[in-house]
């Protein structure tokens, strides 16, 4: 690809973003839904680990009950902000053979859509964010370490620009699969389990926190987590640019694969 | 030579593999497809369900790649130069939508110039020049879930135009339409063609569709093109059936001359006193049959009917 068209491309994208976020914020009832649900979640699990810590003489695995509630409200912002069905509407989509619509457009498929989700998800990770600071400043008070929150801001970006790119991935298993639902259970359940959404993964027993930690899902929720929490580890962030050089050009590869694969056998 | 052809393609051919293991069997969807469509023409493309009309609209855009067969359509050769082709031609797809439902067809305008990789004043006064074209300016505005099914395919319609594509597919794009806005449609598609020279590739189960579209009919069943012929020229090659509508002064006059006649003949709907005659020009030639009208005590109108060409094309599927 020459320069000039990369700088097309850039373009594009840039535009694909900020008109995806005007759309979602044509929608303010579904961002007012994601932000009642964010503070729902974010409040009770915040209550869980504060009474857990409470039990535990104040600290569980090393995070104070001031350091967990800033853990689940930032793990909560990498989950919600993002559609609940994406992988689904992805999937379909491309199962459903809406997707060749798109595959006659000049412009990369792949680059465009997650251009168009990250615009989305983009007005909802600000209302996450600004609910959690305003809930996590009235119920335990100011961060543990202002400079590791300042590092967690551009890793919660990170954290669910790499989601978007991997169930990208994991949803193109639909050029392939005619029922590819399998493939989206798991990768949810991926993340839930192993992402470290609803709890530091240092409470997971050996070796099940090393393996979890060597995850890419751990660069999706835990790692924004914890920086939040107080811990300033900037070598986290190089993790996660590492995950999403390696899942973006595995979901490229895929996508690539899959279009070819559609034009090749249309089906 | 090329270059005034829109489409050139020669013996294309799809298969599909269907069914799993012992079952598996291969369908020919498409069967030695040769296609030569001119720039600037407007050409119907039908056929029954399941004909391969979709899957040929698929590889003449570059998103199937046939079995075996080559072409070309705008000198390119769509399955290898996918995205270059793109640039040059428009879509339309009666079920599925260019628009995003929560803007307005202007920021959805935008977004796809950009994506063509056109400059923004180029875009702008382009979306001015569409919104007049298609009287659809004041559209542009409003929220796209907000436009009525004929609101929103007229912005469609500038959608596929956008970028001044030289060869606009059309499928079905008058589907779920109502007869004031079908009507409004085929026109839009007209004044495109007469105005910006775009050749016109239109599917459509509509015949209104064909009949006031195109130019040109190429018929395909089973995969395989089984008639191609002016649409003019279709009624008059095809079906030697004419009706002769005759209004009479009265019931009586009406009776009398269909009393003595020998042609297939019925009333008109709903009254006595006009006669029609379904005539088979072959055993009967229009002239004298005329003359035998016209020699009719009484008769105060009359009228000569071609075939509805939804029996054309249901007689070019019976003939195959």
């Amino acid at each position: 690809m020459n320069v000039s068209n990369a700088i097309r491309q850039r373009r594009v994208f840039v535009r694909a973003v900020r008109v995806a976020a005007r759309r979602m914020v044509a929608e303010p009832s579904a961002l007012v839904v994601a932000g009642v649900f964010y503070l729902m979640v974010t409040a009770i699990l915040a209550g869980l680990w504060r009474a857990a810590a409470d039990a535990s003489g104040g600290s569980v695995v090393g995070y104070s009950a001031v350091a967990l509630v800033w853990y689940v409200a930032t793990s909560e912002a990498a989950t919600i902000a993002l559609p609940p069905r994406m992988i689904e509407d992805i999937g379909n989509d491309i199962g459903s053979g809406a997707i060749a619509v798109e595959m006659l457009r000049p412009a990369p498929v792949l680059g465009l859509r997650v251009a168009t989700e990250v615009g989305q998800m983009l007005p909802r990770m600000l209302l996450c964010i600004s609910v959690g600071l305003v809930f996590a400043t009235l119920t335990v008070g100011a961060p543990p370490s202002g400079s590791a929150l300042a590092l967690a801001a551009p890793s919660l970006v990170l954290a669910l620009i790499l989601n978007i790119v991997t169930q990208h991935m994991f949803a193109a298993a639909a050029f392939w699969v005619l029922d590819a639902k399998a493939t989206w259970f798991l990768y949810q359940k991926l993340v839930f389990v192993t992402g470290g959404m609803l709890l530091p993964l240092e409470v997971l027993p050996e070796p099940l926190e090393t393996v979890t930690k060597l995850l890419p899902f751990s660069a999706m929720a835990y790692v924004p987590a914890r920086l939040a929490s107080g811990h300033f580890e900037p070598e986290l962030i190089a993790v996660q640019v590492l995950w999403l050089v390696v899942l973006g050009g595995a979901a490229h590869l895929a996508f690539r694969a899959g279009e070819r694969h559609l034009i090749g056998t249309g089906a | 030579m090329e270059e005034q052809l829109a489409i050139d393609v020669r013996r294309l051919c799809r298969s599909f593999a269907t069914g799993r293991r012992r079952n598996r069997r291969t369908v020919e969807a498409v069967r030695n497809l040769d296609l030569e469509i001119r720039r600037g023409e407007r050409v119907a493309f039908i056929g029954p369900n399941g004909a391969g009309k979709s899957t040929s609209i698929k590889m003449l855009t570059g998103i199937l790649r046939p079995t075996s067969g080559t072409g070309k359509v705008l000198g390119l050769v769509p399955w290898e130069s996918r995205r270059a082709l793109a640039k040059r031609i428009g879509t339309l797809f009666g079920q599925r939508s260019l628009l995003w439902s929560e803007l307005s067809p202007r920021a959805t305008l935008e977004m796809l110039g950009a994506i063509h990789g056109l400059e923004d004043s180029f875009v702008h006064g382009r979306i001015g020049g569409l919104g007049e074209l298609l009287a659809a300016d004041d559209l542009f505005d409003q929220p796209a879930r907000t436009l009525s099914l004929g609101q929103r395919m007229r912005c469609e319609l500038a959608a596929a135009m956008l970028h001044e594509p030289e060869l606009l597919f059309l499928d079905e794009p008058t589907i779920g339409l109502d007869l004031l806005a079908k009507q409004r449609f085929r026109d839009l598609l007209l004044l495109l063609n007469t105005e910006l020279g775009t050749t016109v590739f239109l599917t459509s189960h509509d015949v209104a569709d064909i009949e006031h579209v195109a130019e040109r009919a190429i018929v395909v069943n089973d995969g395989a093109v089984i008639y191609d012929a002016a649409v003019a020229d279709m009624r008059n090659e095809l079906l030697k059936t004419k009706s002769i509508r005759i209004g009479f002064e009265s019931r009586d006059h009406a009776a009398s001359f269909a009393g003595r006649i020998e042609y297939e003949w019925r009333y008109a709907s709903g009254t006595s006193s006009i006669v029609v005659i379904s005539l088979d020009t072959g055993v009967h030639p229009v002239g004298p049959v005329l003359d035998e009208v016209m020699s009719a005590a009484g008769v105060i109108d009359l009228s000569v009917i071609d075939a509805p060409l939804e029996e054309v094309i249901g007689e070019i599927y019976e003939r195959q």
